[in-house]
């Protein structure tokens, strides 16, 4: 088994469902971000995923597209992000830290070199949401040999077959994208599948070996609740940004603790 | 040009987002059937020749090959189409194909409002709902097409992110294609993006290329000895080249934008000269302007349809090949390539085409007379008349807008 699957099904043994919060690095500062992914990561999350900035992210809405752009004033480049969160994982090491990028930061720094040195920093899983699985060869036998594992997401409208097929092949865990569109609010919140969340995730749980992790649109406690017994890891993304952007970390972590009170 | 699995060499690909992978598939089946449908190949050469005029003319250019003494030039005409560029050759494809896959809504990018006017057009024809993103900075440089796309009943959203230009357009056209893919079409309007729409896209535009085979026989009774394209995202340079790609003495030439100079920032080259490197984004692979951490970078041009930061796989992997030469023009000489057209042949370019003028009227005069140059006259300028004014530094112009807004203020005050 995977040290992914094998950390989340351990932490399951202790809690119904664990928390996954996601950051933008560089935002609104390079030190700022740091300070805050310490701060969830002592407020005792199970995982942070942390988004290397990227200028087109196509899949992301608003919230995270501003906080992309506004952390890209700033000269980021993936080594000193690698040599960063290799600090946090030693510092933190009953959390975990995954990777979100886009395709090209990450193609540009080699996926080989990425694979490699996210096992040394014990970054143990990567999502690159423009990478589809049919195109990634290379990157998933580099993953291999690095003992870390490529993140896999489904969606909604991801047809039967090639749900079933991405669900077999996943390891560490699935991303289950919880309704069509782009992440947070937007004018482009898509519907939400035809048929019932619970539908589709027995249906993904039907064939998958991993864990799973479902997020788009979490952010309200009813929401989490409902994931119980479904999933593994519920994913709090733009909302966090929101309430950060609105009152800073206590604002955060006040929007946490009621989504997750027994953190 | 065929793919192989949605790749040219090393460029192309599908590298979208998991929950785009339905339509795209959908997309490409339909295509696929489509493209081998004797029916909907007769519909789609009827709708060119009804709405949109073609056959487009090859005009010879007399006075033009006077001036340069050189090499025998001939313009291919595709201002004269319905909208005013080729982007119609593609949009009126992509509409029937729409129509075909039963979908109720297109979504476009648009740069200089040539693609977006084309898709307001025909989805206005179609009766579908039509939604056009444009960079803010683009909806600024040419409001004459915003106005135009408004009134013929589409939405216009300007994209105030990023470099608020063409790539976060298109940027902004993927994301509301993510959530509603189920009714949505996104007609994308260049020869770029996932599989297959720079196969698509080409293949609609070979009309140019297919048309030129045939004029260039019965006018001068052989195929041109150099074709000339401007380079944005490569539709047009696409549908001009690619019909004679087997035929190796023509030889093709791409005028990327050379703006203000090769200053990051200041210009829109990717190919020639080394200024792009190969990335992955905005759903496939190809050169982009970027910096060395894989961000992509600002763009410019004079003309608002070429500055985009990528290019097309097809025209990227033809450079790489040698078979397609690429160079650049600057924004000054573009502008002068304009002005002599207007002078000397009584035709008003598009700035962006003028790029192609500008490279062409380089290399003419030391072409042989008996040699033939076709350059695609890929749109006409009328939709400029506001930046060419500034450009030439008519003094009249401003002078017309200050009346124009005093009587149009004190027309609505009597109306109110």
């Amino acid at each position: 088994m995977s040290q992914l699957a094998e950390f989340i099904q351990d932490k399951r043994q202790a809690k119904p469902i664990l928390s996954m919060t996601h950051v933008v690095y560089g935002y609104p500062t390079r030190q700022q971000s740091l300070a805050w992914i310490s701060r969830l990561l002592s407020e005792g999350v199970d995982f942070v995923e942390v988004q290397f900035p990227f200028s087109d992210p196509v899949a992301d809405g608003p919230s995270i597209v501003a906080a992309c752009h506004k952390a890209l004033e700033q000269d980021l480049n993936v080594e000193d992000f690698l040599t960063d969160m290799g600090v946090l994982t030693r510092d933190f090491p009953n959390s975990r830290i995954v990777l979100m990028s886009y395709l090209n930061p990450m193609y540009r720094y080699g996926l080989d070199k990425l694979a490699k040195r996210a096992a040394e920093i014990n970054m143990p899983g990567l999502i690159i949401p423009d990478l589809p699985i049919e195109l990634s060869a290379d990157y998933i036998t580099a993953c291999e040999a690095n003992h870390i594992d490529p993140i896999w997401l489904v969606t909604p409208v991801t047809p039967k077959t090639r749900l079933e097929m991405l669900a077999s092949k996943a390891s560490g865990f699935l991303y289950c994208v919880a309704r069509s569109g782009v992440t947070g609010h937007s004018n482009h919140e898509g519907k939400g599948s035809t048929n019932s969340v619970d539908d589709y995730l027995a249906q993904i749980k039907a064939h998958a070996n991993a864990p799973i992790g479902v997020g788009f649109g979490l952010r309200e406690r009813r929401q989490i609740e409902a994931l119980i017994g479904k999933a593994d890891i519920a994913i709090l993304g733009s909302a966090l940004l929101d309430a950060y952007n609105q009152g800073g970390e206590e604002a955060g972590l006040k929007l946490l603790r009621s989504l997750f009170p027994t953190q | 040009m065929q793919s192989e699995n949605g790749f040219y060499g090393e460029y192309g690909g599908s590298y979208i987002p998991e929950i785009l992978h339905a339509s795209q598939q959908q997309i490409l089946k339909a295509y696929e059937d489509a493209k081998n449908d004797p029916e909907f190949l007769a519909e789609l050469h009827k709708q060119w020749q009804q709405y949109s005029g073609r056959p487009t003319p090859l005009t010879y250019c007399a006075n033009l090959t006077e001036h340069f003494g050189g090499a025998q030039i001939y313009l291919k005409r595709e201002d004269l189409n319905h909208s005013g560029a080729h982007k119609m050759n593609n949009v009126i494809g992509q509409g029937l194909l729409v129509k075909r896959m039963g979908k109720k809504r297109v979504i476009a990018e648009t740069g200089a409002g040539q693609h977006g006017i084309a898709t307001a057009l025909v989805a206005a024809r179609l009766g579908l709902e039509c939604t056009i993103y444009m960079g803010a900075k683009d909806v600024e440089r040419q409001y004459p097409n915003v106005f135009w796309m408004r009134q013929l009943g589409a939405t216009v959203v300007p994209v105030e992110t990023g470099s608020q230009t063409l790539r976060d357009a298109l940027d902004e056209a993927l994301r509301d294609w993510s959530s509603s893919h189920e009714e949505s079409h996104y007609l994308i309007g260049t020869a770029c993006g996932c599989a297959p729409f720079p196969e698509m896209v080409a293949f609609f535009q070979s009309v140019i290329g297919d048309e030129v085979r045939e004029q260039s026989i019965n006018q001068f009774g052989q195929f041109p000895d150099r074709l000339y394209a401007c380079v944005g995202g490569g539709s047009n340079a696409c549908g001009l080249f690619l019909p004679f790609l087997e035929d190796e003495k023509v030889a093709m030439v791409g005028v990327e934008a050379g703006g203000r100079g090769i200053k990051l920032g200041d210009h829109s080259v990717r190919l020639s000269h080394d200024l792009g490197s190969k990335g992955i984004a905005q759903g496939f692979a190809t050169k982009f302007i970027q910096d060395d951490a894989g961000q992509l970078q600002d763009t410019h041009s004079i003309a608002a349809g070429l500055d985009y930061v990528g290019v097309s796989p097809i025209i990227a992997h033809l450079a790489d090949t040698g078979r397609i030469e690429m160079t650049y023009a600057m924004d000054d000489d573009v502008v002068e390539a304009c002005t002599l057209l207007l002078k000397k042949e009584g035709i008003i370019p598009a700035l962006e085409s003028s790029h192609a003028l500008a490279g062409a009227f380089k290399d003419a005069p030391n072409l042989p007379k008996d040699s033939h140059i076709v350059i695609n006259l890929s749109g006409r300028g009328d939709k400029d008349i506001f930046n060419v004014a500034k450009a030439v530094e008519d003094e009249t112009f401003p002078q017309f807008l200050s009346s124009y807004l005093a009587t149009y203020h004190a027309d609505m005050e009597k109306k109110a």
